[in-house]
């Protein structure tokens, strides 16, 4: 038991002065793009989504024009990842499969440039409108 | 310690224990107060605590672990702080990672329960009330007393609301908070098979209902144990599965594992975000034969019949889309029924309804936030943290001890007039129980990478990382994130 004891603590006094996850990994690479945002939306998005993100009944597809790029960014992101938790899974089946598609044709983007691009063109912001 | 010492040593502490094991007690005593001493003394990685000057009214919603550890950041920080917080649950900053082990009665409640009032950081001004409506244009809260505070910087830590009402046939139609007044809930869910870890008691009566599972397929009868995932984000995404893992190694315990069905029915169509992590899972499952059904979505339990109902859904290829140049696909979905002897509920998560669609709030509900600087999309002078904030993946108190440092970094600069520059990398944990004794640290970030923060195979579960849940994790909440340290 004396050993263990010894282990133990030699393992406490590891643990903590490493800290759990203490290094900011950045972990990934960085990714560089085809395309700029610009170029994916006025190229491809816009076929479905509208020319000012305001979404199209006849494609029953959402405006994107409702949000900034804070909240854009992370439903892009679930589509782009189909989810954003462990097993919870996502509502936009459909874009994900679609997105899957485009990216294949070249039209992948980063979630945030692109929803940075869609606020600062598109976004009507509700409270404004008086 | 270089890396490859450090690797060496543990490979070594893990190869020990996995034979020879140590007593719970002593375990507790040399890695808690060790741990916790440690972190106490010179060798805590904080950085040197820059002071400042700045001022304002802060006001914050919310005193769970993610506001607690706040406040006593900004605390030790500003030289003249001046800081609200709002929170009316009397052990709101319990440590609910412990809950899992109460469910599996390796630990009882009284191990996770923290009392509010003994975390309040000195000088900060408590209100033991909960915030009805925001007014952000003008900076005001109103509380449920009827109050009205006026701030002039906001943070949000208000956490999720379990809603087990979206579950028909419950009989429940009110939210509940964690950690408080469940009774509306433990009525029936910690009843008749049905049990929850995901509230304060639900731990306890879990681990009632696990025994009897556990008794009967001891006695001879087939037993079906049914785990679910719902559809909405949730706090500690690797909970669902624990629990099951628990599960598992109960029934072995008992030696009545080959009775026992145990089966995982999740909304999503994966274990895990990280490729490597959902691999290695998947082959723990089977391993154990413990089984999986994705895309089942719980929507409603009989309990008398102990039938649950489920959703399950599928993707169908559709018509041809011009637009696209490709098939789209259509969506299908039935309901299915399946009946257990032990269910197991992660319950729908929301944003408090009040929060949700204040103007602070979004359209699914989550306070809209920078990502990076969890600086609020809309007001400058507001931010947002833990599990309310709309950032990918983490809702984990691990997530929150990375976050608050950068709020309150933020936070003063913003309060002094600057940009905020402080940058959050999506880091997240999930030390994966999947055995009484073994654990899979899953770190990994936005680059849904693993991020291993020690120099090891991170798929791999470990006895070391069994001790780092058990014993570690609660007094470096208690005494490096609560005290705003680390």
């Amino acid at each position: 038991m004396k050993k263990s004891i010894l282990v133990l603590t030699t393992a406490a006094a590891m643990l903590t002065i490493v800290g759990c996850g203490s290094k900011d990994n950045a972990g990934g690479e960085k990714v560089t793009y085809a395309k700029t945002s610009a170029e994916v939306y006025t190229q491809s998005c816009y076929k479905c989504h509208g020319d000012k993100a305001q979404g199209m009944t006849e494609k029953k597809t959402p405006p994107m024009n409702d949000r900034q790029a804070g909240e854009l960014e992370l439903d892009l992101y679930d589509v782009k990842n189909e989810g954003t938790n462990q097993s919870s899974g996502t509502d936009h089946d459909k874009m994900a499969h679609n997105m899957k598609k485009l990216f294949e044709k070249g039209f992948d983007y980063d979630p945030k440039s692109m929803a940075m691009y869609i606020e600062k063109n598109f976004y009507i912001n509700p409270h404004k409108k008086k | 310690m270089n890396e490859k010492m450090m690797k060496e040593g543990m490979e070594i502490i893990d190869a020990h224990f996995k034979g020879e094991g140590v007593s719970r007690r002593d375990a507790m005593k040399m890695f808690g107060a060790g741990g916790a001493a440690m972190l106490l003394g010179s060798g805590v990685p904080t950085q040197a605590q820059a002071s400042s000057s700045a001022k304002g009214k802060i006001l914050i919603v919310g005193g769970g672990l993610a506001g607690m550890a706040t406040a006593a950041k900004l605390t030790n920080t500003l030289d003249n702080p001046d800081i609200t917080i709002l929170e009316p649950g009397a052990s709101s900053t319990s440590y609910q990672p412990g809950q899992t082990l109460v469910g599996a009665g390796l630990w009882t409640n009284e191990d996770t329960e923290y009392k509010r009032d003994d975390f309040i950081p000195s000088g900060a001004k408590l209100i033991k009330e909960s915030a009805v409506e925001f007014d952000p244009d003008n900076n005001t809260v109103k509380t449920s007393g009827g109050q009205t505070i006026k701030y002039d910087f906001l943070v949000v830590a208000a956490g999720v609301k379990l809603d087990f009402s979206r579950i028909k046939g419950l009989g429940i139609t009110d939210t509940i908070t964690s950690r408080g007044d469940d009774s509306a809930v433990r009525k029936i869910v910690g009843q008749n098979g049905i049990a929850s870890i995901y509230f304060g008691n639900g731990g306890t009566d879990t681990w009632t209902q696990m025994q009897k599972f556990i008794a009967d397929a001891k006695s001879g009868k087939k037993v079906k144990g049914v785990f679910t995932h719902p559809n909405t984000p949730i706090k500690c995404g690797g909970a669902p599965k624990k629990i099951m893992y628990l599960t598992d190694a109960r029934l072995r315990e008992a030696g009545a594992r080959d009775n026992a069905d145990l089966t995982f029915y999740p909304n999503g169509s994966a274990m895990f975000g990280v490729p490597e992590y959902h691999n290695a899972i998947q082959k723990q499952f089977t391993e154990r034969d413990m089984k999986w059904n994705y895309r089942h979505n719980l929507i409603a339990v009989d309990p008398k019949n102990k039938v649950a109902t489920f959703n399950r859904h599928w993707k169908e290829k559709g018509a041809w889309d011009e637009d696209l140049e490709e098939y789209g696909i259509d969506l299908k979905s039935k309901e299915v029924e399946v009946p257990y002897d032990f269910l197991h509920i992660t319950p729908p998560m929301i944003a408090a309804e009040e929060i949700a669609k204040s103007p602070l709030g979004s359209t699914k509900g989550w306070v809209p936030v920078k990502k990076e600087t969890l600086q609020h999309v809309k007001y400058k002078n507001v931010f947002a943290l833990g599990d309310i904030a709309a950032v990918p993946m983490g809702k984990t108190g691990g997530s929150a001890r990375k976050q608050y440092a950068v709020l309150v970094e933020n936070l003063i600069s913003v309060m002094e007039g600057k940009e905020p520059t402080a940058k959050y990398g999506g880091y997240t944990v999930c030390p994966l129980i999947t055995s009484i004794g073994t654990v899979m640290l899953a770190e990994f970030d936005w680059s849904k990478k693993p991020t291993p923060s020690f120099p090891f195979d991170p798929t791999q579960e470990r006895w070391m990382w069994w001790l780092l849940k058990v014993y570690a994790l609660k007094p470096m909440t208690q005494y490096g994130m609560l005290s705003g340290r680390a």
